[in-house]
């Protein structure tokens, strides 16, 4: 089976019966994506798997094959999506820190196809992932300042170029 | 964990080919949302899983003509975001609106959907609604299933090992009232869950001129509503008159399902589902 991660592309022999998050933490040593339920409703494990959303718990490895992934430790190397990151600590968007791999990811997926969001949207993307902590307005205020800082610099790179 | 091969074919005509030589000792994986439970659980007691999730032959959403064609490995994202249901399957497009979040409706498809938890799928009082036909094909040929007929609790053994639902062909309606709702937690007793879809067209005097209702119900109720649609064509909506359609179909309910225990529940819960989807039908 052949994927691409986080950019860097692998070929891997692997058992028919082990998830995409067992791929991702126990064969490729990524453990930023975390498991939480194991049942598809904590979103603790959130990818983003060829643009969209996906839990990896419920994915089967082997339906990898072929696509294009992205873990919240692609996010970090993509120097272009730091500041979603960076948003998210400012605006205290992270305590404990066990939900927000997942959080990162929806979040990147909603911005990629929504630059922004209104909270009603933003509230129905994150709807699968759960936290214990923020009480979400946090969560919330984070992917907003993220949202307008991106689109801060959209402007400011169209007026320079 | 189970002991399984995994096979994923290229196209339907592959896929059906194995199932004809294989069907027995194979399950199908379409998104995996209800599979993978039974594979982590180590449940899957087969010798094979099939992968149909890139199946070509399975997806699209079209409207020929009179028929709207809603390919079986359709997401219910992709359902979700359909201007073409939107404006010709307005229920269905609603009953995707609270199914599970949205990294699930990402993958989770309506063929599944149809396939695992008939009659309890949050699409299938919608693919009622619109009177859907299953296009399920074997090796052998295509066989077109009304889905009253997949909606009963009797359909599991009814779709053969060797099938594979191939697309929904359903009757589009435009221009109306059209709602979705669900009362009961998935994780509850499937006997307390419900769901309703209902199509709703008025004339120019306020008069009901079309009415259309299917129930979801984890039990084996044919969906004839016939009597409620009746009581309701030609009349001018009110609260009490819709309260009074409610009652109606409640006792359509127990009639069919017989005084059982579980319809104490069910008389209430029934009428006030009723009321939540046409209400806003009042007086608008
Ligand atoms: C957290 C969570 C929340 C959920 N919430 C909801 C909800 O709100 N409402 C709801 O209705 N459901 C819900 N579900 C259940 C599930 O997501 C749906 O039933 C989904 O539509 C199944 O589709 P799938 O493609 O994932 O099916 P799969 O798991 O791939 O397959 C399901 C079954 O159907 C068979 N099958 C699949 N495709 C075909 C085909 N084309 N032809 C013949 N057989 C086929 C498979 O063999 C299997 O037996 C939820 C599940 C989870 C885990
Ligand atoms: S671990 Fe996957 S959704 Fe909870
Ligand atoms: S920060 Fe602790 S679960 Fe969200």
């Amino acid at each position: 089976m052949t994927f691409e991660i986080n950019g860097q592309e692998h070929t891997l022999d692997i058992p028919a019966d082990i998830t995409a998050l067992e791929v991702i933490r126990s064969l490729l040593g990524l453990t930023g994506t975390k498991e939480g339920c194991g049942i598809g409703e904590c979103g603790a494990c959130t990818i983003v798997v060829d643009g969209k959303s996906v839990n990896s718990c419920l994915m089967l490895g082997a339906q990898l094959d072929g696509t294009k992934v992205l873990t919240v430790e692609g996010l970090a190397t993509e120097a272009s999506l730091a500041p979603l990151q960076e948003q998210f600590m400012k605006n205290h968007g992270v305590q404990c820190g066990f939900c927000t791999p997942g959080i990162l990811m929806s979040t990147h997926a909603l911005l990629e196809e929504n630059p922004d969001p209104d909270t009603e949207e933003i509230s129905k993307a994150l709807a699968g992932n759960l936290c214990r902590c923020t009480g979400y307005q946090q969560i919330f205020a984070s992917v907003k300042a993220a949202a307008t800082a991106s689109r801060d610099d959209r402007i400011t790179g169209g007026k320079n170029g | 964990m189970a002991d399984f091969k995994y096979i994923r074919p290229d196209n339907l005509p592959e896929a059906l080919d194995f199932l004809w030589d294989n069907g027995q000792d194979t399950a199908i994986i379409a998104g995996g949302t209800d599979v993978m439970i039974d594979v982590k659980s180590g449940k899957l007691d087969k010798k094979y899983l099939l992968d149909i999730s890139r199946l070509d032959e399975l997806k699209g959403i079209e409207l020929n003509g009179r028929d709207l064609c809603v390919g079986s490995g359709v997401t219910l994202s992709e359902i979700y975001t359909s201007a073409l249901l939107a404006s010709n399957a307005l229920a269905l497009q609603k009953s995707a609106v609270n199914f599970a979040a949205r990294q699930i409706r990402n993958i989770a498809t309506i063929g599944g959907n149809v396939a695992h938890s008939s009659p309890c799928g949050d699409t299938v009082p919608s693919l009622l609604l619109h009177d859907a036909i299953a296009l399920v094909a074997d090796k052998k040929g295509i066989q077109h299933i009304p889905m009253e007929q997949m909606a009963t609790s009797a359909y599991m053994s009814s779709l053969t090992p060797q099938q594979i639902i191939v697309k929904f062909i359903l009757t589009p309606y435009q221009d109306g009232y059209a709602d979705f709702q669900k009362i009961g937690r998935r994780k509850e007793l499937a006997i307390s869950r419900m769901s309703m879809a209902a199509f709703v067209k008025k004339d120019s005097t306020g008069r009901i001129s079309f009415l259309k209702l299917a129930l979801g119900a984890c039990t084996p109720v044919p969906c004839s509503m016939g009597a409620v649609e009746a009581f309701l064509t030609g009349k001018v909506p009110t609260r009490e008159l819709l309260w009074e359609a409610g009652g109606l179909l409640a006792e359509r309910m127990i009639e069919i399902t017989g005084n059982r225990s579980s319809t104490i529940y069910k008389k209430p819960a029934v009428q006030g589902l009723f009321m939540r989807i046409l209400f806003p039908m009042v007086g608008s």
